[in-house]
């Protein structure tokens, strides 16, 4: 993966928030999403199943959402950014979501577990599909004009990074152990 | 796209089968009933249609961005080994799914005949499936072949941008009063063919250059850089003999001129328009004279040109190692190309001074160097001639002398002793050139005991190749290009590069001039533009989506600290005239302060 990733340029610059505008596009992203999950009654269900309220069920739902764009940003990188393509990107995003994280947790691990039959099934199942491709496109698109609001100017030191200055040239890594930078001639 | 029509060949096959009495299953119309459990059956089938699409257009981008250029498979094969991976998927974790969603179909009385129930597909489904995704895989793999580039002879038209009105526009920012010391960037501009010249690698196209033009030289201007190393797209404007399409370069060149861009304009890079064919036409070096000429006549204010760019790489990569263009692999091939492309060059140079006798020329070439691996006479022999071969563009363009063991390469590869003559009478040529010196981490290499040239990487460095060059011709230098694939080393190359610049100005070479290449990142490049493969190549001061890459910040960063010792530069009118004098060692004015007391540049900090 991280080769493909880098073989495609996806680093994002010193001056892109992947991180925070992914948490941002992901939370905003959430509201299509958690409207679809409402009207297929799917956190009612949810909280049948685990003894919790609909409400809890629904801020639970929208942090995975946010945290979701969080890593969606990571392994995207400058992809999560394009404002062409980036719905697109989004929506794969969303499908790959459903199937690798609520799917296994709700669906197949109970099954597997011996206790039954999958927790969700018929319309709330639907509603899971159709909201995790409203999340994804929906974050696919919020993501580029979220992500520009949020990129810091041209400007800006980097942190945690190695310096822009002449002495990005050195190569410290390379320095015998007793070596220490020399101060100026007297 | 790609994606969508394996997806909609899938369906199509399927339905065929189904009509004439085969019992394939549906895998389309299961789709639509689980949005749609009670509607009608052809609105199930469309919904489920829309939806299957959607999915294959899905993979189709997970196809196209993270595993195409991967694979090293014939396209259709390559197609149906990835198609197995959305086989699992769909086998294992969809189809299980949907049979869960479409119960509640089921258990309202919707759906009558359980669409993949257990009882109702036995093999069938699970066969159907492998069938739909090997055909899919196969038209994926078929379609999706060139993301990069557009056939040669149906070439896109170019964007005709309104010119900005005068009295809307504001007010242009002032050109710097004098051209001194140059920190460039460049627009990556390369255009050669491929396939035989049936298709055409258009950088500035794969760079979403013609898109975001405008953005791009504000991006220059961001970077503190007034210099900007600019190649027209020659293949889409030069559309015949006397036949110019004008409308893009006048809406760039006005923005330039608004944001105060001092352009170099680099009129042929690595490639032809279609009606001229290769670097085999004898006539190529008087229509690109006259489009020189033409270029001059229409941008009167312009006066920095790289007539061709990197002749020796345009020559080797066309005729000698057969990527581009003409792809041939002889020797005679490449020194027609090389006699051509010089002519070219000497032609182009005297028809832009007909015009503006004060051009300046930038005669950017790659820096190269071959060592000999071991005391062997062939190896040596082949660096020897290696190494006098990298020359052999410039030398024709500037009049240089070619050794006797060259003169005879030439001759017996059909170069006429006349037309070497002509060459060297053309000596007024490079009284106003300035020798571009472009340096990469694969330029330097080794002539192993097999004879082959392997890449060496930075060996000797900038400063020991330029300073080759520069003893050879005795011409003023520029850096011309440098740039470095790997994003986070690039801030690292960006300073070797540059304190070979400065060693080499304390030594007393006058250098003019600095370029990181390019302002975007870069496709395909890492395949040296031979194959369409849509790989992005983060080389650029900016990624393509226009974000600074950190390389981005340090040029800006090195730019704020040198440039205003570099305001004390000689001009580069003085330094030609210095040149043409036969005084070649750089010096300060003589109005600056300190001059003469301490090195040219003073190396500052932040």
């Amino acid at each position: 993966m991280l080769t493909m990733v880098s073989a495609h340029g996806l680093d994002p610059g010193p001056t892109q928030r992947p991180l925070t505008a992914g948490l941002l596009a992901g939370l905003a992203a959430a509201l299509p999403a958690l409207a679809i999950l409402d009207s297929f009654a799917w956190f009612e269900t949810l909280a049948a199943l685990f003894g919790t309220s609909p409400r809890t069920a629904t801020l639970l739902c929208a942090a995975g959402c946010s945290l979701s764009g969080a890593v969606y940003a990571l392994a995207l990188g400058r992809g999560a950014n394009d404002p062409l393509g980036g719905w697109l990107f989004g929506l794969a995003g969303g499908f790959f979501l459903w199937m690798l994280v609520p799917l296994p947790l709700l669906h197949w691990l109970p099954a597997w577990s011996g206790t039954g039959r999958p927790l969700l099934v018929g319309r709330p199942a639907v509603g899971l599909l159709l909201a995790a491709l409203a999340w994804g496109g929906a974050l696919g698109a919020l993501f580029p004009p979220i992500h520009r609001a949020l990129r810091a100017g041209i400007d800006t030191e980097p942190t945690g990074r190695a310096s822009l200055g002449p002495e990005a040239a050195a190569m410290p890594k390379l320095a015998r152990t007793h070596d220490k930078p020399e101060g100026p001639p007297a | 796209m790609a994606g969508a029509l394996g997806a909609l060949a899938w369906a199509a096959v399927s339905l065929v089968l189904r009509a004439v009495g085969l019992p394939v299953p549906d895998m389309v119309e299961p789709v639509g009933a689980v949005a749609f459990p009670a509607g009608e059956p052809w609105l199930r089938w469309l919904v489920g249609l829309a939806l299957h699409l959607a999915v294959g257009a899905v993979w189709g981008l997970v196809y196209a961005y993270f595993v195409f250029s991967l694979l090293p498979l014939p396209p259709v094969l390559q197609g149906v080994v990835f198609a197995m991976g959305p086989l699992l998927l769909a086998l294992f974790v969809l189809r299980p799914q949907l049979r869960l969603m479409l119960a509640a179909g089921v258990e309202a009385g919707l759906l009558v005949r359980p669409a993949l129930s257990r009882q109702a597909e036995g093999l069938g489904v699970p066969a159907a499936l492998l069938a739909g995704h090997l055909l899919w895989g196969a038209v994926l793999g078929a379609l999706y072949t060139r993301p990069t580039g557009f056939p040669a002879h149906r070439p896109p038209r170019l964007p005709a941008p309104p010119l900005p009105r005068p009295d809307i526009a504001t007010a242009p920012e002032p050109p710097p009063p004098q051209d001194r010391f140059m920190f460039a960037t460049g627009i990556e501009c390369s255009y050669p063919t491929i396939a035989q010249g049936s298709w055409r690698m258009d950088q500035m196209q794969s760079c979403g250059h013609y898109r975001h033009w405008r953005q791009d030289l504000a991006l220059v201007r961001e970077l503190g850089l007034r210099h900007l190393r600019y190649g027209p797209p020659l293949h889409l404007m030069f559309r015949g003999p006397g036949q110019y399409d004008w409308a893009f370069i006048d809406a760039v060149a006005a923005e330039m001129r608004r944001l105060g861009i001092v352009p170099i304009m680099d009129l042929c890079h690595f490639g032809l328009p279609d009606w001229l064919g290769n670097f085999q036409n004898p006539e190529l070096a008087p229509a690109l004279a006259e489009f020189a000429g033409a270029f001059a006549r229409r941008y009167p204010w312009v006066k920095l040109y790289t007539p061709v760019n990197e002749m020796y790489v345009c020559t080797k990569l066309s005729a000698l190692e057969g990527l581009w263009n003409e792809q041939r692999r002889d020797e005679t091939s490449f020194v027609t190309a090389v006699r051509h492309v010089a002519k070219a060059a000497v032609l182009m140079a005297q028809a832009i001074r007909a015009v503006r006798p004060d051009a300046i020329f930038i005669n950017s070439e790659s820096g190269e160097f071959f060592q000999p691996c071991c005391p062997d006479p062939e190896v040596q022999r082949i660096a020897a001639f290696e190494n006098e071969r990298r020359f052999l563009p410039l030398d024709l363009l500037y009049a240089h002398p070619v050794s006797q063991t060259m003169r005879a390469h030439l001759r017996a590869h059909g170069m006429p002793d006349e037309e070497y003559a002509w060459f060297m009478n053309q000596g007024e040529v490079h009284n106003r050139a300035i020798l571009g010196v472009d340096y990469y981490v694969w330029n330097e290499k080794l002539i192993d005991t097999s004879g082959r040239a392997q890449t060496l990487g930075e060996l000797f460095g900038w400063y020991v190749v330029a300073q080759q060059y520069y003893e050879r011709y005795r011409r003023p230098l520029m850096h011309t290009e440098t740039n470095h694939q790997d994003a986070r080393e690039a801030p690292r190359w960006l300073w070797r590069q540059w304190h070979n610049v400065q060693l080499l100005r304390q030594a007393g070479v006058p250098i003019v001039g600095f370029t990181w290449n390019s302002l975007t990142d870069q496709v395909d490049w890492d395949a040296g533009l031979s194959v369409p493969r849509g790989n992005i190549n983060p080389v650029g001061l900016y990624d393509l989506n226009r974000d600074p890459r950190l390389v981005g910040q340090a040029y800006r960063h090195l730019v704020r600290v040198f440039e205003p010792a570099l305001a004390q530069d000689p001009t580069l009118e003085q330094v030609l005239a210095r040149a043409a004098a036969g005084r070649m060692v750089h010096a300060p004015d003589a109005a600056a302060p300190d001059a003469g007391t301490r090195p040219t540049i003073a190396v500052g900090g932040a």
